[in-house]
């Protein structure tokens, strides 16, 4: 909320003040060290969203525009289990290939570079995991996760309004989505993803994202409603993901790291889950159900 | 002086015994010592002659003796005079002084009428002892302006501004464009303590800091005290501005205003019984909304945002004896938006000051004179957000704010005119408002609640202002203040993540949850080198128990104000300072060069990233660090002709240092500023014209870029065929880039049309950045795919704008 009145209050000076002004400068910027970057992400429903992707930080001005995914790591992921107050990542480690090593990948996905892949492994719901990677000059990461319970997206409807606000030839239309929320404390990442198709390489591909958790509305009917229209006979898909409370934390931060910006931009350190580099791995309960809009 | 931090009540009991009683017998003893030469006194108001104002700050000379004194801040005056003839000069600046010889045989009420200088037919040359207060009192580091000439002073918009015009002096920063926040010797815009007719307002900007609370019309004098700070002063680190208000003419019905680009001001005032009382009551309001909407696209229209400002003011003369005042603020912005896609998402959010106080001057002898205030004052924020239509509307209400009852009482002993004493306390009993949030979505109701937090805050001081010789003068106080965080409240526990651990503490009503007391010693000393020039030092020592939660450099109306509690500790700072003072041709011109050191404990930040809305755990969130700044202040000022104005220029430097930031090491502090230099000259071409120029120069903000970058939620547009991901940047030190020096001129010319006792009116020409400098407001970067760069952009706020107001008076 207060992220969205700032957003307001921002927008506020600039409504009357027609005579705010811009010019481009030159900034110059001491050179930044060399971080390693992992984002790591395993849930119980979709192969496609279980990757690690790797990369190196880069000088804010380095005119680099790419990915800058790094090869060469041997990357694993295993199951855990937990006994007692003890969790023992016992389970045969899957390895994690890099896509990039896949015939005709570069033709396939342009751009992707640095992620890392199985064909077999599939989470599962209330079960831990490990992360191990060790990079091409031998630096380790590793990082734990857990898939908590998944809370099922309970039904999904829409309005068709008769109207076009935004003129594009279709009347609009608005989904609202309904959850009921479990009495013990919980934390969600939904996405939403305009498509036809369900199929989602990297939680990248959604169209918009909301992390929060349950503290106003513990053990009640969530309602969750969309202001931006959507054109009547577009099909939505949603992916309720519950996710544990440290990888909710790094999301939270990452919230505000990515709409960072404007005068009043503080920096914004990203809360990892994972040791050796910046970056979080998460285990996600996904619940999905998809709407038309006919 | 260490802190104490106890949970148990008696010791202060016993230190509020020990403080009262040695007042008490340091008062008895010092009656016992009698003055011989000064055996009687003159004591009295001193007033403009056409509207019954009281003049603060008017000097009192007595010939024979060459000494005399000056009126305080509610226009009284005491002076010792022996028996016989003597001849008493009264004078203050921009009005006639007048002579009076009084033959003493007794104590002697002499209310004293000036008539204001510009009202005259013929030219008159100023005569008369001008002040040498700069020279030869122990105040240092303080500075008065008048209402008046923050109204000669150019103006952005046609509006005239307190908060702007005290920027332009030396030592006092402005956070740039965009912000009525301002910077005293290195400390943050919440260590000013801001009050107007000594209600304490803890919000004083409208328009998202673009213009202040205070309007010109209704302003008499302004106060600031940014070191050396007396006794009778305190509760925050950095320093004091003291607004006061005009009690209006109780001579007869007199209408002013003024109309403005943006905003119009209109005031009221007059005798409610000739002589005895009189009223005032100003308002303001702009029409930004009304004149915008021609130009807002057809889907924006009926949005809109306003503020407006209602002063009121009345005082009662019982007797010479007895004065009552009451005045009463209140202030709102309002901002309504209702979103052009989707009429059904509106917001309406409104904030704003709310303050009154009550206060009676009353004369106890000739020698005691009192003041005693009942205050009032509130600052709240509400929003509304509704959405969604129908069965499926959601609601959403939240507010915050804080909200203090104030009692205050203050003595002035007279012993000579070379040795006065204060004595007085204050308690106030604050309510914070963290925030409360209702609403319904669709058929569920919810209600959530941030519990309110509660504290008792009480002050004693006591000081003495004693001109020891001819040449050394001492004032020295001692300012003992307690700050008590009590409940009802209940503390939950949180773990790592944040999350309740279903433990708690409960607090009972008024049971002490986190209690604080400590010694405040002040002292200031003035040595005169010659009858024109002088050595002064101060220390002050001060603690502050609010805290300003913000986690930007900007201010918004969401910002919370919080107490000292068991995990943030109280606010320290000590500050020594010394100057060297010299007045030249009789006083005509003022110079002076001070310096500073002050160094800051239990400075507040929060956990970057930390949410302050709505935030149960929020103490937890908070940092706490040390802040050290120190500098050079330079000050020139003509005061008299037709020729006036100042220069001013501070070479300074302020860091911070906490051990969770920056690795540890010292950062500067965002509004650092190296050089600041600041210069005013008004000129009276003739009796119609007159005009004023103003140059401000100032290093630019620390500012915190980010160094590094990289790629995050990766994923794959099918449309677009290609990766999709967000850029996430990385940052290295802070506050270690500065932004483009920031430097602007200004110029206004004043038309008086027409000046008699009966109507007014002028029209005042500004121009704002004369040579149309592009200062930064901020900085912000945009990869450009195209080219496969990083661009910088600067957006800066006001290019030259001209703007024309009409003031009048009748």
């Amino acid at each position: 909320m207060n992220k969205f009145l700032k957003n307001i209050f921002y927008l506020l000076p600039i409504i009357f003040l027609v005579s705010s002004c811009e010019k481009e400068i030159s900034v110059s910027l001491s050179d930044a060290k060399q971080q390693f970057i992992v984002e790591a992400s395993i849930n119980q429903r979709f192969q496609s969203l279980n990757y690690v992707f790797i990369s190196k930080s880069i000088d804010y001005f380095n005119p680099d525009l790419s990915m800058g995914g790094l090869k060469g790591a041997s990357v694993f992921i295993t199951e855990g289990k937990i006994i007692g107050a003890d969790t023992l990542y016992t389970g045969t480690p899957f390895q994690m290939i890099d896509i990039g090593t896949f015939p005709g990948a570069d033709s396939l996905f342009k751009g992707f570079s640095g992620i890392y892949f199985s064909t077999t492994l599939i989470g599962k719901e209330n079960t831990p995991y490990q992360l191990k990677i060790t990079l091409a000059d031998g630096t380790k990461i590793s990082g734990t996760t857990f898939i908590p319970k998944v809370v099922p997206i309970d039904s999904l409807s829409y309005v068709v309004k008769n109207e076009d606000v935004n003129k594009d030839g279709f009347n609009d239309a608005y989904p609202t989505l309904y959850f009921n929320d479990p009495p013990e404390q919980n934390n969600y990442r939904l996405a939403r993803y305009n498509n036809v198709d369900s199929l989602m390489l990297g939680w990248g591909s959604a169209d918009s994202y909301r992390t929060f958790d349950d503290q106003m509305i513990n053990g009640t009917q969530r309602v969750i409603f969309y202001a931006n229209q959507f054109k009547q006979g577009d099909t939505v898909n949603f992916y309720l993901n519950s996710i544990g409370r440290k990888e909710y934390i790094f999301w939270q931060s990452f919230g505000t790291a990515a709409n960072n910006g404007g005068p009043f931009a503080t920096p914004v350190q990203l809360k990892s889950n994972i040791t050796g580099a910046i970056g979080s791995f998460t285990g996600y309960g996904c619940s999905y159900k998809r709407i038309i809009m006919k | 002086m260490q802190l104490l931090h106890v949970k148990k009540k008696s010791s202060f009991k016993y230190l509020l015994f020990l403080l009262i009683n040695s007042a008490l017998c340091y008062t008895a003893l010092a009656q016992n010592k009698p003055a011989i030469s000064d055996r009687f006194t003159i004591s009295g108001y001193i007033k403009d002659s056409a509207s019954g104002e009281s003049l603060i700050g008017s000097t009192i000379y007595i010939k024979e003796l060459k000494t005399g004194g000056v009126t305080n801040e509610y226009g009284y005056y005491i002076i010792s005079v022996p028996p016989g003839k003597i001849t008493v000069v009264y004078s203050f600046i921009g009005y006639k002084s007048k002579e009076i010889t009084f033959n003493i045989k007794q104590n002697i009420k002499q209310t004293i009428l000036l008539k204001d200088a510009n009202l005259e037919a013929k030219e008159v040359i100023v005569t008369g002892e001008r002040s040498d207060r700069n020279v030869k009192s122990t105040e240092m580091s303080r500075i008065e302006i008048s209402g008046e000439k923050i109204k000669s002073l150019p103006v952005i918009f046609g509006e005239p501004d307190v908060l702007k015009a005290i920027t332009l002096l030396p030592g006092i920063k402005s956070g740039g464009e965009g912000s009525t926040g301002f910077y005293v010797r290195g400390g943050g815009p919440d260590q000013n303590l801001v009050m107007m007719d000594e209600a304490v307002v803890y919000n004083p900007s409208h328009l998202l800091g673009f213009m202040s609370v205070f309007n010109t019309d209704a302003v008499k004098n302004v106060e600031i005290i940014k070191g050396g700070m007396p006794a009778n002063y305190g509760g925050r680190l950095s320093s004091i501005l003291n607004v006061s208000m005009r009690d209006g003419n109780n001579q007869k019905y007199v209408f002013s205003g003024g109309v403005g680009i943006i905003a119009s001001r209109f005031s009221a005032e007059g005798p409610i019984k000739k002589n005895k009382s009189s009223f005032i009551v100003s308002a303001r309001r702009t029409y930004i909304d009304a004149l915008i909407q021609p130009f807002l696209p057809g889907e924006y229209k009926g949005n809109g945002y306003y503020f407006y400002d209602l002063n009121a003011k009345a005082n009662y003369i019982f007797s010479d004896k007895d004065r009552l005042y009451f005045s009463f603020y209140i202030g709102r912005d309002i901002f309504n938006f209702t979103s052009p896609v989707n009429k059904d998402i509106n917001f309406n959010i409104a904030w704003g000051n709310t303050a009154a106080t009550i206060r009676w001057n009353h004369v106890f002898s000739d020698k005691l004179f009192s003041n005693t205030c009942i205050i009032y004052n509130r600052y709240d924020l509400t929003n509304k957000f509704t959405f969604g239509s129908g069965a499926a509307q959601a609601q959403f209400q939240a507010s915050s704010g804080i909200q203090d009852w104030t009692l205050k009482s203050d003595y002035q002993y007279h012993f000579s005119n070379k040795h006065y004493f204060k004595f007085g306390g204050q308690y106030i009993f604050h309510t914070f408002k963290p925030g409360i949030a209702s609403g319904t979505v669709g058929a569920v109701n919810f209600t959530d609640e941030i519990q309110n937090k509660y504290a008792h805050e009480l002050n004693i001081y006591a000081m003495d202002e004693w001109q020891i010789s001819h040449r050394l003068s001492i004032n020295a106080g001692l300012r003992w203040v307690l700050f008590d965080n009590v409940g009802p409240y209940t503390q939950y526990q949180f773990d790592d993540n944040n999350i309740k651990t279903g433990a708690s503490q409960s607090w009972g009503n008024n049971q002490s949850i986190a209690f604080y007391t400590g010694f405040e010693p002040r002292f200031a000393a003035n040595y005169l080198v010659t009858d024109h020039s002088s050595i002064k030092a101060s220390f002050t020592q001060t603690y502050q128990f609010l805290n300003l939660a913000t986690t930007s450099g900007a201010s918004f109306p969401s910002d919370l104000w919080i107490p000292s509690s068991e995990t943030i500790k109280p606010q320290l700072a000590y500050q020594y300072a010394l100057g060297y003072y010299h007045n030249f041709k009789d006083n005509e011109w003022e110079s002076s060069v001070e310096t500073y050191y002050k160094p800051m404990y239990n400075q507040i930040e929060f956990k970057p990233g930390t949410r302050l809305f709505f935030n149960q755990n929020l103490d937890a969130a908070v940092i706490q660090g040390k802040g050290l700044s120190y500098g050079i202040e330079f000050f020139l000022k003509k005061k008299f002709g037709n020729t006036t104005g100042w220069f001013g220029y501070t070479l300074s430097k302020t860091t911070r240092q906490f051990d969770e930031l920056n690795n540890g090491e010292a950062f500067y502090y965002r509004y650092d500023r190296t050089h600041d230099l600041s210069l005013v000259v008004t000129q009276q071409f003739n009796k119609k014209w007159s005009g004023t120029i103003v140059f401000v120069y100032g290093t630019g903000n620390a500012a915190t870029l980010p160094t590094g970058r990289f790629a995050y939620r990766i994923g794959y547009d099918q449309i677009l065929n290609q990766a999709k991901f967000v850029f996430i940047d990385l940052y290295d030190q802070i506050n270690s880039y500065r932004l483009p020096a920031y430097h602007r001129m200004d110029v206004s010319f004043t038309y008086m049309q027409k000046k008699t006792v009966k109507w007014e009116s002028s029209w005042n020409f500004s121009v704002y950045n004369v040579y149309n400098r592009a200062n930064p407001y901020f900085i912000y970067f945009v990869p450009d795919i195209q080219s496969q760069t990083i661009k910088a952009y600067m957006v800066y706020l006001f290019p030259i704008l001209p703007s024309v107001a009409w003031n009048f008076r009748f």
